[in-house]
């Protein structure tokens, strides 16, 4: 073994040429953060978003009205979620609970491009996954108008998701549990009778952005007092920027223990 | 009516360093440190420095190494005093890690990237341009050979030094190894050993934690003992050991006459017991003031004509020091 001759000096003068700390991360969340068991995790809710277009056949009413119902229920409220949890804590969560976490918070690296980096490189797992599993499911269902609004909200449904959850990554070790928590308990059970509650709600913002995108849609999928289409995308917009916020305040905060602790 | 105007000394604000838990050129300053986890006191107004050069911290476990290895890097926070690297707060400037490293003791490594990918991404996170800092890096560890490996099939040896590689990517000035002899074949540790030698010759402030002390004595200039979350001692281990007037110690003494000597040691108010070891060939005195025994027991053969052989402490090294701080 040898001593490092690499000087500071010597260090300093090359820093200038070297890749970009958030291209790093996130190349490093898509190889280290989705092992492929992971990968099968993420492929099952999109596996089930795609039963559900063929239960949309099974319905006997218009393609586009049967599709509208089952993705308003099993895409966005069921399928949608549960990928963006696995995706949210795959890329935070899980690797502080398994101790590996701190190879990069122990670095000089602004804790912003640290949650960016990690929620770019979940994101971009989530666009590859289960938003073309919502629009591939629409078509299943044979409802093409529907695939490109399906694609849309499930895209900017799961990146809203994606970030909620690296938030709580950063709040508690128990990320899927309180990430669960989060979805049925705040969102389907308290978001179901308080629109407020709703409005900031990722499932109810991405099904009523989906529906909104639609020419023809059911009645009672409309929910008065949640913004529609183009303005249900902008107000999760907002959510994911509001989350990504408080995660970063948040990092700057950890407790980062040991796997074993 | 004139104000009178008094002068008085001015106080010595910066005294020479006499606390051998202190140094002078420190660069990681600990001051009245407290962390506790709940119920669990892990350290408890601890305070002491670090400097240039390797130092030891040693310790049963559970008596705080490891949390006070993460609050110098600010992996956690403290709950009371401050921790202070290069004179800034580790938890709140950022700025630090680029010049400080830490080895964890946990066998975990980041799934999924080969020994060359995880060195790499080290490298990109504290912005070393140059492409050939983490193969130099996985050279010094020997594991350059391994570089396409997967780092989550390594063992328990190998994933200690990719983690060294991937410290010393960075060019630290601050390394802080905790056990990061774990797991390591015998030459392996030989090796490392050397290299945090020659890390703490060239200037570098070198903190390594570890259970087997024999290796820390070779290998520390400078050893601080916790026990509880509490300093036990401090300083190199010969001064530890002086400093510990109640612990016995014992000395082996060859001489030409060992029945008449040990009749005259027995006299001696220094001395608590006497026992012939045949094996040593000699006597081993127990002694509760090292001071005065060795400088009565020149004079006692000098005046019952004896002619000492070997005068030699049985348990002047770090393991039997541990043993007497943790008992």
């Amino acid at each position: 073994m040898t001593t490092p001759t690499t000087s500071s000096t010597t260090t300093l003068s090359v820093r200038s040429r070297s890749r970009s700390r958030l291209i790093a991360i996130i190349v490093y969340t898509w190889r280290s953060c989705f092992p492929p068991k992971r990968w099968a995790t993420v492929l099952l809710p999109c596996a089930g978003a795609l039963l559900f277009g063929l239960l949309a056949r099974a319905i006997n009413s218009e393609p586009d009205v049967a599709f509208a119902n089952v993705a308003a229920e099993g895409i966005f409220g069921l399928a949608m979620p549960i990928a963006g949890l696995v995706i949210g804590d795959s890329v935070l969560g899980a690797e502080i609970r398994a101790g590996t976490f701190h190879f990069t918070w122990l670095s000089p690296t602004p804790t912003w491009q640290i949650i960016f980096g990690r929620w770019c490189g979940g994101s971009i797992v989530a666009i590859i996954t289960i938003a073309p599993a919502a629009a591939f499911a629409a078509l299943i269902a044979s409802s093409p108008v529907s695939a490109v609004p399906a694609f849309l909200a499930a895209a900017v449904g799961s990146i809203a998701y994606i970030a909620i959850f690296i938030t709580i990554g950063c709040l508690t070790r128990r990320t899927a549990v309180w990430s669960l928590a989060f979805v049925f308990l705040v969102e389907r059970l308290l978001g179901a009778a308080l629109t407020g509650i709703a409005q900031l709600s990722p499932t109810w913002e991405s099904r009523a952005a989906f529906t909104g995108l639609l020419d023809d849609v059911p009645t009672r999928l409309q929910r008065n007092g949640i913004p529609e289409g183009a303005a249900a995308i902008v107000r999760l917009l907002i959510v994911t920027v509001v989350a990504l916020v408080l995660a970063n305040w948040r990092m700057k905060h950890l407790r980062l223990s040991g796997a074993a602790d | 009516m004139g104000r009178t105007v008094m002068s008085f000394p001015m106080p010595n604000l910066h005294p020479p360093v006499l606390d051998p838990a202190f140094v002078t050129d420190a660069t990681v300053e600990v001051d009245a440190v407290s962390v506790w986890f709940g119920p669990k006191v892990a350290l408890s107004e601890l305070s002491c420095s670090f400097g240039p050069g390797v130092s030891g911290l040693l310790g049963p476990n559970g008596a705080g190494k490891t949390t006070l290895m993460r609050a110098m890097t600010g992996l956690v926070g403290v709950n009371e005093g401050s921790v202070r690297v290069d004179g800034r707060d580790p938890r709140r400037d950022r700025g630090v890690h680029a010049r400080m490293a830490l080895v964890p003791e946990d066998e975990a490594v980041p799934a999924g990237l080969t020994a060359r990918q995880f060195v790499r991404y080290i490298a990109d996170l504290h912005r070393v341009a140059d492409r050939g800092a983490p193969d130099t890096a996985l050279q010094t560890v020997d594991l350059f050979d391994e570089g396409d490996r997967p780092v989550d099939t390594f063992s328990k040896g190998m994933r200690q030094r990719i983690k060294i590689a991937a410290a010393l990517v960075t060019d630290p000035r601050i390394l802080v190894l905790d056990e990061p002899l774990n797991g390591a074949d015998p030459v392996q540790r030989a090796q490392l050993i050397l290299l945090f030698k020659r890390l703490g010759a060239g200037g570098r402030t070198v903190i390594v934690s570890s259970h087997v002390l024999n290796e820390v004595e070779r290998l520390a200039d400078r050893v601080i003992v916790l026990v509880h979350g509490r300093l036990a001692a401090a300083g190199g281990h010969r001064a530890i050991r002086d400093t510990m007037d109640d612990a016995p110690r014992h000395v082996l003494v060859r001489s030409d006459a060992g029945r008449r000597l040990a009749a005259a040691l027995v006299g001696l108010e220094s001395v608590t017991g006497v026992t012939f070891d045949s094996k040593r060939n000699g006597l081993v005195v127990q002694t509760l003031q090292a001071r005065e025994f060795a400088i009565a027991l020149p004079r006692l053969a000098k005046a019952s004509s004896i002619r000492l052989v070997e005068v030699r402490a049985l348990d002047d090294s770090l393991e039997s020091l541990f043993r007497e701080l943790v008992r």
